[in-house]
């Protein structure tokens, strides 16, 4: 079978184009993969069946949503909140009705009210201040003919939009086993890290203010932030706000570094810390490494996070005691060595059974298997069906045609 | 109880799924239950007929007959389990093989074109379904159980089911090595007559019927084999008991089998079995050296098993003896106990 594979690929630099550069080989060992150019049209010829890598962001994924619109396929919804992808994709073209439309079908005459107030510079633009209220999904998923999502959460907001087709859910996959060298910086211990682009939906500010009280009970605890800051954080500020200073204080900060190093980094830590809020519906890739790497982990209760297993990561809840469950966390988790060894060690179980490559692969084998052949087989299945029932006399005002059909239903018989 | 056997049934074809059903049936009589079996047939071809056909089990409503509740479901092989009930137990003799481990291969069912392979993934969606809704799901071999779970990820409790009930004895280890089964390719008894090909003092009987039958007769008139190897065809139980009761020994060597009842029924006439290295579920049954002789799938190497134990029938005594034991072990109580049970 051909696949038609659209997505960022390396030396783009972005998670999906990660992704797919970690994907392919596995694939193309079980399918015939064609990797489609950047900006191309449309699928090649001779492809039985597309797939679409969709992200939020307009400069990576606008030409898959154009090259979507002409051959319907399979969606990889990386993210459920597209707003920004919807936004470049109507606004970003000039397409003010557009943005309205979109903003008025996920939210009705409320929505539209507030896109005009965007498009006329009265408002900041929603896929900044709130894209998490407008996710605008199901501007994308119109077009698909199946969507593969890494997690429950994202599934069950796709079935709540009323999507009906085949939704798939298929885990982020893992790399190969990593082994990098440990690097720690400074000496203090435990040493707590959080690496990745530093944001305040990252939550921060309550990282910081918890750690401030860690140190109270454990002053040789060090906090590591490795990452781009983003420009809605003022990490100076919060430092400052929780009496902690820039590299003095128990506190690291390091910029951008490069893969290598945050894998080293990542493997140096005692205790990873990846919380969300709002979640945009992804799934962590660097959490997914730190558990590879046996780190005890600490997450949010929300979306993908959520589910990860109680033993394999420590969740913290998104409230007003937020700051302090995460601060008694972080100080059982510095002072119960056994605690860690446990959780690690159900890290790397967790990651091997759940993150395979070679199961992820084959579980994108059986979703475009599927999906390729998928209508021939509904329509030669549901076709004998009907034809029966026709022939013994039933139509469809017969209450009997309902429950042959919550019966297909229930077995998924056409896909 | 009041208790549904769910069973799909290939017309005009019978085999060990066919015994398995009937026997729990009839056990579940004998011990005061009101027990029934259900048929319906089954064609999985041409192209998505075997879904169609796998469809008719989810419209059958077996909550109640004629007023009266159905307390318990057991269903069997594909298609049958897909039946729906809230009280649904599968004992599971095997999957649509053609969409797991024998795809691709000559027994395999679907092509490479799109609609093949969806269909083919088609059974693993109804069999995730409906083998995931089951109360209890059972599988009657570790081989069963073990594909089950590579495949689909479920775990099933391995539960072997008990021979038939005939009139097992030993009498003699006579001048034949007996082949009982269906004949299909499947099952491998063209191995056994290259084996007497091979080997001029073998003689072979073969009980059974299938669609593999005249090919087999036709590869015996080859092997020029004429009075070395007798086709019995279906025979009675009495018959297969006196066959079990004179021979040397079973031969019993399909691909990869689910599970086999031949062997067990093998062991209760106190015979050893022959059977190859690659032949699933008989090695849950067969050890070599112990119960029987485990060789490679190769004609020179089941005539040279077969001549070790015409050699030997002291040996060849000693572990049909061993494999009594084992078989002893097999009842109806408790298998019917798991089966019923909480």
């Amino acid at each position: 079978m051909r696949v038609a594979y659209f997505s960022p690929l390396p030396p783009e630099r972005s998670g999906i184009a990660d992704y797919s550069a970690l994907l392919l080989p596995a694939l193309r060992e079980r399918l015939d993969v064609v990797t489609v150019q950047r900006g191309a049209k449309r699928a090649p010829r001779g492809t039985d069946v597309a797939l679409y890598h969709v992200g939020n962001n307009p400069d990576a994924h606008g030409w898959i949503v154009d090259a979507l619109r002409r051959r319907p396929g399979i969606v990889v919804l990386h993210e459920f909140v597209l707003h920004h992808l919807v936004a470049g994709l109507t606004l970003g073209r000039g397409d003010r009705e557009g943005y309205l439309d979109a903003m008025q079908r996920e939210a009705g005459v409320e929505g539209r009210l507030l896109a005009h107030g965007v498009v006329d510079g009265l408002l900041p633009p929603l896929w900044e201040a709130r894209p998490h209220e407008f996710p605008l999904a199901a501007e994308i998923l119109d077009l698909a003919d199946g969507a593969i999502v890494h997690s429950r959460y994202v599934a069950r907001l796709v079935r709540e939009l009323g999507y009906r087709k085949p939704v798939w859910r298929i885990p982020f996959p893992a790399g190969a086993d990593p082994s990098p060298t440990p690097e720690r910086p400074g000496d203090g211990r435990p040493l707590i890290g959080c690496l990745g682009y530093l944001n305040r939906s990252k939550r921060v500010p309550q990282l910081v203010a918890a750690f401030a009280r860690v140190r109270r009970r454990f002053p040789d605890a060090t906090l590591l932030l490795a990452g781009a800051v983003a420009c809605d954080l003022d990490l100076d500020e919060e430092l400052e706000r929780a009496a902690l200073g820039r590299d003095e204080g128990g506190v690291v900060v390091l910029g951008y570094v490069d893969e290598r190093r945050f894998e080293s980094l990542l493997a140096g830590c005692d205790v990873c810390v990846s919380l969300r809020s709002p979640t945009m519906g992804e799934t962590s890739a660097s959490a997914i490494r730190a558990l590879a790497l046996g780190r005890p982990l600490v997450v949010s209760d929300v979306g993908w996070f959520a589910e990860l297993p109680d033993g394999v990561a420590a969740k913290i809840p998104v409230d007003e005691r937020e700051v302090e469950v995460l601060a008694g966390i972080l100080e059982r988790l510095a002072s119960d060595d056994s605690l860690r060894e446990r959780m690690s060690a159900r890290a790397r179980e967790h990651v091997r059974d759940e993150h395979d490559l070679e199961r992820v692969a084959d579980e994108y084998l059986a979703a475009l298997e599927e999906a390729a052949g998928g209508e021939p087989v509904r329509d030669a299945v549901y076709g004998e069906v009907a034809r029966a029932a026709y022939e013994v006399g039933l139509d469809a005002a017969d209450p009997e045609l309902s429950e042959i059909a919550e019966r297909a239903g229930e077995v998924r018989l056409g896909g | 109880m009041r208790i549904a056997v769910c069973h799909a049934q290939v017309p005009f074809n019978r085999g060990g799924a066919e015994v398995l059903a009937e026997n729990l049936v009839a056990e579940l009589r004998r011990r005061d239950h009101a027990a029934e079996l259900v048929t319906i047939p089954f064609k999985w071809y041409p192209g998505t007929r075997v879904l169609t056909q796998a469809f008719l089990w989810r419209l059958v409503d077996l909550e109640e007959a004629n007023g009266e509740p159905i307390d318990l479901v057991v269903a069997t092989k594909f298609p049958s389990y897909a039946v729906r009930h809230s009280n649904k137990v599968v004992w599971l003799v095997h999957q649509f093989r053609q969409s797991y481990d024998l795809d691709r291969t000559e027994l395999g069912q679907f092509g490479e074109e799109p609609a093949g392979r969806a269909t083919r993934r088609g059974v693993h969606r109804l069999d995730r379904i409906a083998l995931g809704e089951a109360r209890r799901l059972f599988a009657i071999s570790g081989n069963v159980a073990e594909r089950l779970r590579l495949t689909l990820d479920l775990e099933a409790e391995v539960l072997p089911p008990p021979p038939q009930q005939l009139d097992y004895r030993c009498e003699d280890y006579g001048d034949f090595v007996l082949s009982v089964g269906r004949l299909d390719r499947a099952k491998r008894v063209d191995l056994l007559l290259e084996a007497a090909a091979a080997e001029p003092s073998l003689r072979v009987v073969v009980v059974g019927e299938g669609p593999d039958r005249r090919r087999l007769e036709r590869l015996a008139g080859e092997l020029r084999l004429d009075g070395r190897v007798t086709f019995a065809g279906r025979v009675e139980e009495k018959s297969l008991a006196d066959y079990y009761a004179r021979c040397l020994a079973v031969y019993y060597a399909p691909v990869d089998e689910d599970f086999g009842l031949v062997p067990y029924e093998a062991f209760l006439s106190e015979k050893p079995v022959v059977t190859t290295r690659d032949a699933g579920g008989a090695l849950e049954a067969v050890t070599d050296g112990e119960t029987g002789v485990v060789c490679e799938p190769a004609p020179a190497a089941v005539a040279q098993a077969c001549l070790w134990l015409a050699g030997h029938r002291e040996e060849a005594r000693a572990r049909g003896l061993s494999g009594k034991e084992l078989a002893a072990r097999l009842t109806w109580d408790t298998t019917i106990d798991r089966l019923l049970g909480p």
